[in-house]
């Protein structure tokens, strides 16, 4: 049926490859456990020095025995720098800048942005943003078009460092490529860093095609208080396709509504909305703060949904002795005895 | 003797020459499959260590929803507060625990009230999925802070006890898991990354499953990992190093994850409702929900991404008696079976995408059919080569193909493992895991072979089906 020849070859390749990879596996461990030891044999003198220079209490020598640092010390040494770049901010962190300058690690860093390996431009983003290079700000926002994943999220992490303003429109556009984009989340971050410069670019993005690029400029209009964006929230909230879009939107307009916006938050309260955004919308009339979105919520307490209704008692509960009293006309319906029980075991209610 | 085997001699030949090849080029394609979805799996896990030599540290930030985690519990009395004290630590910028007694005889709820003061609240709790068992109470911690919110419910299976912790959650991410895993720290950060790096796409992420068994465990937190003693769960470390962690993110990077597991999943509550919540009746809860959001998403034409996180993991108990592991495999086929079978329509359609095209028919021949398949080779070669049938050749051939082959695809995953995430940090466990890869092939895989064909054909006999009951031997626990 089967020749001899045939499966001593499947057999041999077979058990070959077999031990091979366990071969491989054993060689990958005693690989990463050398180079571990390698690494903190090669930082482990100097680490003292780091320590008083983050630490602030260097005069100078610490200084310059890290500047003095030759060959793979200088590379080690470079890696510990940008890695304690992220913890320390002020004159440690300026110290620390001036020794990864006098290493020449920043010029490299502009250099390797244009690096083949993908691990290399992302470090290099990296060292620029903890570094704050201001210089790097365009090639920075070349890097939000790589390839590579950890390019673009490294790129966009060095900007927010760094809040040049001019990088919030690119960096936007980014979040909606196609493809995977740049993380949304991590845009959202990095955006809030840029100052009140960037309103101009939330603004337009609020109209971007992509819904997450709507989605985090709405999220940054309401926790960075851009009341510019008002308007276009308003709008989006309302005729925006994607549900997560008008949540946010919402959330933003009871963060930074003017009262204007109970009524248009209201109107989303209504049962013809989807439940999760009339939820999303009974708790930013109570964020608002205005009382005049007291008769909305008080409609909703005895509203079909058990979590509105409760949700609407939480708001009119934040609203004070307004709210209070639309409470106490309904103090009969379970979600507002509910509402008002947490609220007493929060000590909101005295 | 030689006259009465003759007859036996002749259809074993016939079978032999119209199934050999077809056998034997079934276990290639069920092998390299899996070398295929561990090689997906591997770039996956090289974005995943470039993104650590990279240090952006994004955990948490602004657009991280909140999660409320949900806990069914029955009868969990001696480890429910430690599971939710441990829950309640992690690391999460908002995040709360939902805990549902469902119908519990001991004192877990008893112990619950005691450890965090626990007051009843006068609430009611919205019924966003329709669910059959009567919720008896809902509780709070009396300090006003601790968000923990306790449901007591008449009993009625895990399946509706997660969809009552889903109705009473508050936050916009539900998680899954069980009473008795333990999460790592950072693990709900992890799995909800993708729902803060695509907020208006990413409708449901799983993590990773590890056995605790071998593990030090301190306070509800592992604090050394380590290999098991009993060389049943022994393998069942590598078994799931195969099939759970390199396995599915190959299918995640394919773009055809259709299953999360019920110990680790998060989902949008909001998606998690309109597909209906976890099906009460399906014994595949965590297989069918996911396969009715595929379905439900892909009909809406919808743009939606299924992600599984390889990072985080929740630690859980695996079986280490044959009667728990039998139990547990007979159940899990029998989902299979069941979940397949009701979704056989979404099969070759071209509008369920790569889900139908590609994950299903793949779960039908090569996770459905394999047992079957198995078993046969199992029993004709052995016989075929007693009645001269075949060759030595070729039941060399044979061992080669279906269980060398199947060796290197372990070692291979095992490879990956080490390569990404090494949490075996001991050179012991690692010459454990080794000869575990080899000794899987000779019983342990034969008897889960039997096990799975058991639960398919009782399902297909109509036999109700019982949970049963896991014994836990507990974890390697020691107080805080």
């Amino acid at each position: 049926m089967t020749g001899a020849p045939v499966t001593l070859l499947a057999a041999t390749l077979v058990f070959a490859a077999c031990l091979a990879l366990a071969v491989v596996l054993v060689l990958t461990k005693v690989g990463r456990e050398t180079r571990r030891r390698r690494r903190a044999a090669l930082v482990a003198p100097l680490r003292p020095h780091l320590i008083a220079v983050s630490a602030g209490e260097d005069e100078g020598p610490a200084r310059s025995t890290l500047v003095a640092a030759e060959g793979p010390s200088r590379r080690a040494v470079t890696g510990a720098i940008a890695d304690l770049l992220g913890k320390v901010r002020g004159l440690p962190a300026e110290h620390l800048v001036e020794v990864l300058d006098r290493h020449g690690a920043l010029e490299s860093a502009m250099a390797d942005l244009r690096h083949s390996s993908p691990v290399r431009r992302a470090q290099a983003a990296q060292l620029l943003g903890v570094s704050r290079v201001p210089d790097a700000v365009d090639s920075l926002v070349v890097a939000l078009q790589d390839k590579a994943g950890e390019v673009r999220s490294s790129a966009a992490y060095a900007l927010g460092l760094i809040g040049d303003p001019r990088a919030a429109a690119p960096l936007l556009a980014a979040v909606g490529a196609p493809g995977a984009g740049l993380p949304a989340g991590l845009a959202a971050d990095a955006l809030l860093g840029m100052g009140v410069g960037i309103s101009g670019a939330l603004g337009d993005a609020l109209s971007d095609p992509d819904p997450r690029t709507r989605t985090v400029a709405a999220h940054v209009c309401g926790i960075g208080s851009f009341t510019r964006a008002l308007p276009c929230l308003r709008e989006r909230l309302a005729l925006d396709p994607d549900l997560t879009v008008r949540e946010t939107c919402a959330q933003a307009l009871g963060s930074i509504g003017r009262a204007d916006d109970v009524e248009v938050l209201a109107r989303h309260t209504e049962a013809s909305q989807p439940l999760p955004l009339r939820r999303v919308c009974a708790e930013a009339l109570g964020q608002l703060g205005e009382d005049a979105a007291v008769s909305t919520l008080a409609a909703l307490l005895r509203g079909p949904d058990p979590r509105l209704a409760e949700i609407a008692a939480t708001s009119l509960v934040r609203l004070g002795p307004c709210g209070r009293a639309a409470l106490d006309a309904a103090s009969d319906e379970r979600p507002v005895q509910s509402a008002l029980t947490v609220a007493s075991l929060q000590g909101v209610l005295r | 003797m030689r006259e009465l085997l003759e007859p036996l001699r002749g259809v074993v030949v016939w079978l032999m020459d119209v199934t050999a090849v077809p056998v034997l080029a079934y276990f290639v394609l069920i092998n390299t499959s899996y070398l295929v979805l561990i090689l997906l799996g591997a770039l996956d896990f090289r974005s995943y260590l470039r993104g650590r030599k990279t240090v952006v540290d994004t955990l948490g930030g602004e657009l991280t929803p909140g999660v409320s985690v949900i806990v069914p519990a029955h009868n969990e009395e001696a480890g429910i507060v430690t599971s939710v004290k441990a829950l309640l630590s992690l690391r999460y910028p908002g995040h709360e625990v939902v805990v549902v007694d469902d119908g519990s005889t001991d004192a877990t709820f008893a112990r619950l009230r005691e450890a965090f003061d626990l007051v009843e609240l006068p609430r009611d709790v919205p019924q966003d999925i329709p669910v059959r068992a009567r919720v008896l109470g809902q509780y709070v911690p009396r300090d006003g802070r601790t968000r923990l919110i306790v449901v007591r419910k008449e009993n009625s299976g895990r399946s509706e006890a997660s969809n009552v912790g889903v109705n009473a959650a508050t936050e916009p991410l539900v998680a899954m898991i069980d009473a008795d895993s333990i999460l790592e720290p950072d693990a709900l950060l992890r799995v909800a990354k993708p729902f803060a790096d695509d907020p208006t796409r990413v409708i449901a992420t799983g993590g990773t499953i590890r056995p605790v068994n071998g593990c030090r465990v301190v306070a509800g937190r592992i604090v050394s990992v380590g290999m098991p003693r009993p060389w049943m769960p022994r393998i069942q470390v590598v078994e799931y190093l195969r099939a759970f962690l390199v396995g599915r993110t190959g299918w995640s990077r394919f773009g055809g994850l259709i299953l999360i597991s019920g110990a680790f999943g998060l989902y949008r509550r909001d998606t998690f409702v309109e597909a209906g919540g976890l099906d009460p009746d399906s014994i595949g809860e965590d297989f069918e929900l996911v396969l009715r959001m595929h379905k439900l998403m892909r009909e809406a034409k919808a743009d939606y991404r299924v992600e599984f996180v390889p990072e985080p993991v929740s630690w859980t108990e695996v079986p280490s008696t044959f009667k728990v592991l039998r139990n547990q495999r007979r159940r899990w086929h029998r989902g299979l079976w069941e979940t397949l079978w009701q979704y056989r329509g979404m099969l070759f359609r071209p509008r369920y995408g790569k889900v139908g095209l590609v994950a299903l028919p793949y779960y039908w021949l090569f996770e459905l059919v394999a047992p079957l398949l198995e078993l046969y080779g199992i029993v004709i070669v052995p016989i075929a080569l007693v009645l001269d049938a075949i060759n030595v050749p070729f039941a060399l051939l044979f061992l080669a193909l279906a269980y060398g082959y199947a060796i290197f695809v372990t070692l291979a995953a095992m490879t990956l493992e080490e390569w990404a995430f090494h949490r075996h940090s001991r050179w012991r466990d690692l010459g454990v895991g080794l000869v575990c890869s080899v000794l899987e092939n000779f019983g342990f895989r034969q008897l889960t072979v039997w096990w799975r064909l058991e639960g398919w054909w009782a399902s297909l006999r109509g036999k109700k089906q019982v949970w049963g009951v896991m014994t836990r031997t507990g974890f390697n626990e020691e107080a805080s």
